[in-house]
């Protein structure tokens, strides 16, 4: 029984084989007869009945014809077409394949041929036929294995408005399994249907596309319009009002997509800024020291990122797992080394100026100049390259709405950070004594808190955060040597408006500017949108002179 | 009211302003080129910007010094007076300019004409600067208008001390941002340049320069004697009080936020006083001129002169951009670290200044020889200013 299946299934294999190899053999006998043949109408037709093989020696051959690559040799008077081998020999000569079964041609002593480019002559095509294979070669990316191939090619043969086209699709719809190219398929016939003849159709199409929210046909519904707007004999005034009908509801439907992505954007850049006002509402709001440095400390956290990539490229190469890891290692790394450059602040000038707020102002201005020479001397002034790792490139696609990895993972992670913040300051005995100092310095210096390290570490942790930061700010923005300046003014007015001191406040102050500044963007451009936010800001502390979240206080200058 | 100048300081202030106004302009109309005493076009324009950035100096001391409010946006006020002159002296041009055109170069360059065609391309708000006096008064008021409101808004709600800053940073910050834009009518980042023509007469002649830099002179000495009044009257008093601790002053029944506001309009005009004699000497007025960088630039010349005295600004002023004129010629990459290096050691180790340096140095002096004497000395706290206090 065994045995009997078993050989029925080999032959069931043979079969299979020889009838795969016949199919195969018939599309070479096909195309060596397209070549040959001298009747355009009739290359035309043969071509357009290849396409629905399914033969990669198809592909290959049309698109090297389509290039002027398929050569005609001349043996016994008989014309047989070609392609050249790819291996050449040091002549630059090349074998030559038979299309006809993809044997090499061998001369009369059976050895093979070598070409060399001058004794090739190139079978004959003329514009019409090139187009032709064009579009059969599209025709075969309808069946491509990968998706986004498959989906572009329907797009853009939608696109052509060509109605012989339109079985094709059908027949290509009935096998789909794909949700998109499913919804692709039928958005190409939709627009393939308005050009029409018949009203009914093309109504149907206008029907179709408004259902399916097609954004891509948006052009070709506006020249449809006015079309028909033109020519009112040939198009009903039904057909009109459909038009703008669909043309409003993809309309409607843009308009969502866009703010969605709008507040997508807006809500990473507000992560980004969060980290850093977060590490500016401690130094500043917990310490009262006003840190004009800050800025410098983020730009030092995206060089250490800019660092940490260019030494993981030397040691693994510029691609594959182990370089990917390297974002992680930056941002460890990143904080480190602006934790280690807040305290050196700290220690080398800021606690000269605790009982001097205005001075620690000025002075930390200058370590921001020197800082920003510093990189402009070691850097170069220029902006550098900090690449994003492979698995923080792409994106989330929903409802064509895009979703990048980079800004999802800065969101998530700015999450994290301030849930840690929060732990830190609640939790663990150096956030009580952050706390303590905070409330009442010389209180806590009597009841035995080292007031001094508390500050220094304190900073060093705020500078840390500024400059993890600074490596998130790497993947969405330049690095440059100027990256500070750019958005110290932000995070300062975020401190300022949240309420200085407060978590909540900061986080919510820079949530409102991220996403306001964002908003504003698209309609009034970058610029005046961030001036309309910073005179925002000042007309809101006349509301609220202490902020969002003030901490309440019975000290005259609380 | 008292005698505001005694004898002796009558007497120096006269010979340095007779050095200043009457010799050295002197020097560079009257002597041959060759002299080792002549002073070139060149420097007089030089020196005639140093006079200018010592009345935005003194600007800035008047607020911050004797009352104690740090403003980040005095080069705004300073920038705005230069533009207010600027936007005249660019109407001046006439048809002189690359495109031979009524209106600025940079209006055609733009294409102001099919935007603004009811007035063959020049925006409406320009038309009357095109009357000296009206662009004078427009120096005036323009900033003073800006700093009435900010200064009404920011004391109204007592914002103080380090948020002042931040504001006042945040406000110059945004109006930067504005002038670079090209639909707001002022050139964009390139801003107003190219004048030739300054009240009738060709701007860059050697006696306009000089003339120039005799009224900055001149308007030096008229805002030095302006502040030295004015600090030693009781409205000065009460500056200085509020200076040291407002919330007394305002116990005490006095509305603070009055005397406030009426100091910073003052420092704002006298800034843009100073920057509308800076531009037509230097010949351009742009954005980056208002940037906060600058704003703090002058704080640092303030600081490093001597805070809270009224020599002391001047003297860094001029002794800053002197030498920066000298160190971006020579050390140009350097410069940055040596300005930033400036402002950390001044305020670590100079809390009062260049002026205050003597007696820093004699209080020093006096441990010294204390101590070698075997007297027991507290632990002194060197780094603590005595006479100012900026914040409670």
């Amino acid at each position: 029984m065994i045995r009997f299946f078993r050989s029925f299934l080999a032959g069931f294999l043979l079969l299979a084989a020889i009838s795969q190899a016949s199919a195969a053999s018939n599309a070479r006998n096909d195309l060596v007869a397209a070549i040959l043949s001298e009747d355009v109408a009739q290359q035309t037709e043969m071509i357009k009945k290849l396409a629905e093989t399914n033969e990669p020696i198809v592909v290959q051959v049309l698109s090297a014809w389509r290039l002027s690559g398929v050569y005609i040799h001349e043996a016994d008077d008989k014309k047989i077409p070609f392609l050249l081998d790819a291996q050449l020999n040091s002549d630059g000569a090349a074998k030559g394949a038979r299309i006809a079964d993809g044997e090499f041609l061998k001369d009369a002593d059976g050895k093979p041929i070598w070409f060399s480019q001058s004794d090739l002559t190139a079978a004959d095509t003329n514009s019409k036929l090139r187009k032709t294979i064009k579009t059969t070669l599209d025709f075969f990316s309808l069946a491509d294995p990968n998706l986004k191939v498959r989906r572009d090619a329907t797009i853009k043969l939608g696109q052509e408005q060509n109605l012989d086209y339109i079985p094709n699709f059908e027949a290509k719809l009935a096998k789909e399994t794909d949700k998109e190219t499913i919804r692709a398929l039928k958005e190409a016939i939709s627009l393939t249907q308005l050009t029409d003849e018949k009203k009914e159709t093309r109504i149907a199409a206008l029907k179709q596309l408004g259902d399916s929210k097609s954004i891509n046909s948006m052009n070709f519904l506006q020249d449809f319009l006015k079309k028909a707007k033109a020519d009112t004999k040939t198009y009903s005034a039904e057909e009109i009002r459909q038009t703008e009908a669909t043309i409003d509801t993809i309309e409607k439907y843009m308009a969502v997509g866009n703010f969605v992505g709008t507040s997508f954007r807006g809500l990473s850049t507000a992560a980004v800024l969060l980290i850093a006002a977060l590490g500016l509402a401690i130094t500043f709001g917990l310490m009262g020291v006003i840190n004009m440095a800050h800025g410098e400390i983020m730009a030092v956290g995206a060089y250490t990122a800019y660092v940490t990539q260019n030494l993981f490229k030397e040691w693994f190469g510029a691609t594959g797992g182990k370089f990917d890891m390297y974002f992680i290692v930056a941002l460890v790394m990143s904080f480190l080394t602006a934790a280690a450059a807040g305290l050196i602040l700290e220690r080398g000038i800021i606690r000269f100026l605790y009982k001097r707020p205005l001075e620690s102002l000025l002075a930390t201005w200058g370590v921001s100049l020197v800082l920003q020479q510093i990189f402009r001397s070691t850097f170069g002034a220029a902006n550098v390259q900090v690449g994003s790792p492979s698995w923080l490139s792409g994106s989330y696609v929903i409802q064509d709405v895009l979703f990048a990895y980079n800004r999802i993972f800065v969101i998530v992670f700015a999450v994290l950070i301030v849930y840690g913040t929060y732990l830190l300051l609640t939790k663990t005995s150096l956030g009580l004594q952050i706390r303590a100092v905070m409330q009442n310095r010389n209180m806590a210096a009597c009841m035995g808190v080292r007031t001094d390290r508390v500050n220094m570490m304190t900073f060093a942790f705020g500078s840390g955060l500024a400059g993890m930061a600074g490596a998130c700010m790497s993947q969405l923005a330049n690095v440059g040597p100027s990256l500070g300046q750019n958005y110290i003014v932000d995070c300062f007015m975020i401190v300022v408006l949240g309420g200085v001191g407060s978590l909540g406040g900061t986080v919510s102050a820079s949530l409102g500017v991220g996403v306001t500044n964002q908003v504003l963007e698209p309609w009034l451009g970058a610029v005046l949108g961030k001036i309309i936010v910073l005179g925002g800001i000042i007309l809101f502390l006349q509301w609220r002179p202490a902020g969002l979240f003030a901490t309440k206080s019975r000290s005259l200058d609380g | 009211m008292t005698r505001f100048l005694n004898k002796k300081e009558a007497l120096i202030l006269a010979a340095v302003s007779f050095l200043i106004l009457v010799v050295l302009p002197c020097l560079n109309a009257f002597l041959p080129k060759e002299s080792f005493f002549h002073i070139s076009d060149f420097t007089i324009t030089v020196y005639g910007k140093y006079l200018c950035y010592a009345v935005l100096a003194l600007g800035v001391n008047l607020l911050w010094g004797y009352t104690g409010l740090l403003s980040l946006g005095q080069c705004l006020f300073f920038a705005l007076g230069g533009y207010a002159l600027g936007m005249h002296l660019m109407l001046m041009i006439g048809k002189l300019g690359q495109y031979q055109k009524d209106i600025p170069d940079f209006m055609v360059f733009l294409e102001f004409e099919t935007k603004y065609p009811e007035t063959g391309g020049l925006p409406r708000h320009w038309i009357p600067f095109r009357s000296p006096w009206f662009a004078l008064l427009m120096v005036v008021v323009v900033p003073a208008l800006v700093a009435y409101i900010f200064g009404f808004l920011a004391f109204r709600s007592r914002i103080k001390g380090v948020y002042f800053s931040i504001l006042s940073q945040a406000l110059t910050y945004a109006a930067c941002l504005m002038f670079f834009r090209n639909d707001f009518t002022f050139g964009g980042n390139n801003g107003l340049t190219d004048f030739k023509f300054i009240f009738g007469h060709e701007i860059n002649t050697a006696g306009t320069k000089r003339w120039l830099y005799i009224a900055s002179g001149i308007l030096l000495l008229s805002v030095y004697l302006l502040c030295r009044w004015l600090t030693s009257t009781k409205f000065g008093l009460i500056q200085r009080a509020i200076r040291d601790s407002e919330n007394r002053v305002l116990f005490s029944g006095y509305a603070t936020a009055h005397f406030k506001l009426f100091v910073f309009v003052l420092s704002a005009v006298i800034c843009a006083v100073g920057g509308a004699l800076y531009v037509p000497q230097v010949g351009i007025i742009n954005p980056s001129e208002m940037g906060t960088e600058k704003s703090l630039e002058a704080v640092v010349w303030c600081a490093v002169g001597g805070r809270g005295t009224l020599i002391g600004p001047i003297i860094g002023a001029i002794s800053v951009n002197a030498m920066k004129s000298w160190a971006t010629r020579a050390f140009a990459e350097q410069w940055l670290f040596m300005l930033g290096g400036m402002f950390i050691l001044a305020v670590l180790f100079m809390p009062n200044g260049i002026v205050g340096l003597p007696a820093q140095l004699k209080a020093l002096k006096e441990r010294f020889s204390k101590r070698k004497n075997g007297e027991e000395t507290p632990p002194a706290t060197p780094l603590e200013t005595p006479g100012v206090k900026t914040a409670e």
